[in-house]
C-alpha cells in the first residue's frame, strides 16, 4: 500500500512545486543608502553597487542604513519605515510575467504621497529612488528583484 | 424421511469421495443404516469405482515411466544449452519489468519532473535593452527626474524635495 501511495504523492508534491513556481514569490531587495558629501568612503556592504553609485552621483560618502529582503506575493503590500517619523515606503507587487516583476512604490511623508510610481524590474536591473532628505544627506533606495 | 433421503442422496457423491465434513458424515451414516435405497446407491458407486480401477492400474503398470523421465530430463538439458547471444539477450531482457503496474505512476512522475526541469533548462532570458522600466510616475508635491542607463543597468528616480544643496545626481 505504501509503495503504491508513494508515486502519486510525489506527483502531487511536484505539481504543487510547479504551481508555486508559476504563482510564486518575488524576492525583492530594498536597501536604504545615506549619501552625503560629509566624509569620504563607501560602506563595505555596498561594494556591489559602488560602480553604479559612483557613475551616477557625485556624493563622497555612502552608508547603508537598512537592508531589507522581501518575499512578495502578488498584490501583497509591505511598509518600510523610514528613518524619520512619518516617513515610509509602501511596496506592492502588482504582477509578475516571465522575468519581469512590476512593483508599485509609494513614498509617503506625513501622510502625503510624495511619489507614486510603478516600475518593471528585469533581471540585473536596479531602480534607485533618491531625493528624500536626511539632514545634510539624502536617502537613496536601491530596489532590485531576484527571479 | 423422504426429505432426509433426497438431501442425503445429494451428499452421497461427496461422501463417497471423502469430501464431507464431520457433521455431514454423521448425518449420512445415520441415514444409511435405515435407508436401503441410499445404501444401494453407495454400493453402485463402489462397484463402478472397482470396475474402473482395475484397467487403469493395469495400464499404469504397463507404462514405462523411467523412460518418460529420461526424455524430460534430456529436453531440460537441451534447453539449458543456450548460445552466447541467447544468454546475452535473456540477460538484457527487461520486458518483464514493464508488465508491472508500478511503472505507470513512475512514468507519470518522470514526465512531470521533465516538464518542470524543462522550464529551467529551456528558459530564455529575453533582452530588455531599451525597455521602459518606469511604467507610470506621479508626484503632486515634488519635481521628479527619471534617468535610465543601460550600462550599468540602473534607473534613477530622483525627487527634488524642497531646496537642494548639492544633493542632486551628477
Amino acid at each position: 500500500m505504501k509503495r503504491i501511495a508513494f508515486p502519486p504523492a510525489l506527483v502531487f508534491i511536484l505539481v504543487l512545486f510547479s504551481a508555486s513556481a508559476a504563482f510564486g514569490q518575488v524576492q525583492t531587495r530594498i536597501r536604504a543608502i545615506e549619501a552625503s558629501n560629509v566624509g569620504l568612503g563607501i560602506d563595505p556592504s555596498l561594494r556591489d553597487v559602488h560602480r553604479e553609485l559612483g557613475s551616477l552621483f557625485s556624493f563622497t560618502s555612502y552608508r547603508l542604513l537598512r537592508d531589507e529582503t522581501l518575499n512578495l506575493l502578488p498584490n501583497q503590500t509591505v511598509l518600510i519605515q523610514g528613518h524619520h517619523p512619518g516617513r515610509f515606503m509602501e511596496v506592492t507587487l502588482v504582477g509578475i510575467r516571465r522575468n519581469v516583476a512590476t512593483l508599485r512604490i509609494r513614498v509617503i511623508r506625513e501622510r502625503v504621497v510624495i511619489l507614486d510610481t510603478a516600475v518593471r524590474l528585469f533581471p540585473g536591473r536596479t531602480v534607485l529612488i533618491g531625493g528624500p532628505r536626511r539632514g545634510e544627506a539624502v536617502v537613496i533606495f536601491a530596489v532590485s528583484a531576484r527571479f | 424421511m423422504k426429505n432426509s433421503c433426497s438431501s442425503v442422496s445429494r451428499l452421497l457423491g461427496k461422501y463417497f469421495d471423502q469430501e464431507v465434513n464431520e457433521k455431514e458424515k454423521l448425518l449420512i451414516e445415520g441415514h444409511l443404516q435405515g435407508c436401503t435405497t441410499c445404501r444401494e446407491a453407495l454400493r453402485s458407486m463402489e462397484e463402478l469405482k472397482a470396475l474402473l480401477k482395475g484397467p487403469v492400474e493395469e495400464a499404469v503398470q504397463k507404462e514405462d515411466f523411467p523412460w518418460v523421465w529420461q526424455k524430460i530430463e534430456k529436453e531440460i538439458r537441451l534447453q539449458k544449452r543456450l548460445t552466447w547471444w541467447q544468454s546475452l539477450h535473456s540477460w538484457l531482457d527487461v520486458s518483464g519489468l514493464f508488465r508491472r503496474r508500478v511503472w505507470v505512476p513512475a512514468a507519470a512522475t518522470l514526465v512531470v519532473l521533465l516538464l518542470i526541469t524543462a522550464q529551467f533548462i529551456f528558459k530564455r532570458t529575453p533582452s530588455y535593452a531599451g525597455a521602459s522600466v518606469v511604467e507610470y510616475l506621479d508626484s503632486p508635491t515634488c519635481n521628479v527626474l527619471v534617468y535610465q542607463s543601460e550600462e550599468p543597468k540602473v534607473t534613477v528616480i530622483w525627487l527634488f524635495e524642497g531646496t537642494e544643496q548639492g544633493a542632486t545626481p551628477s
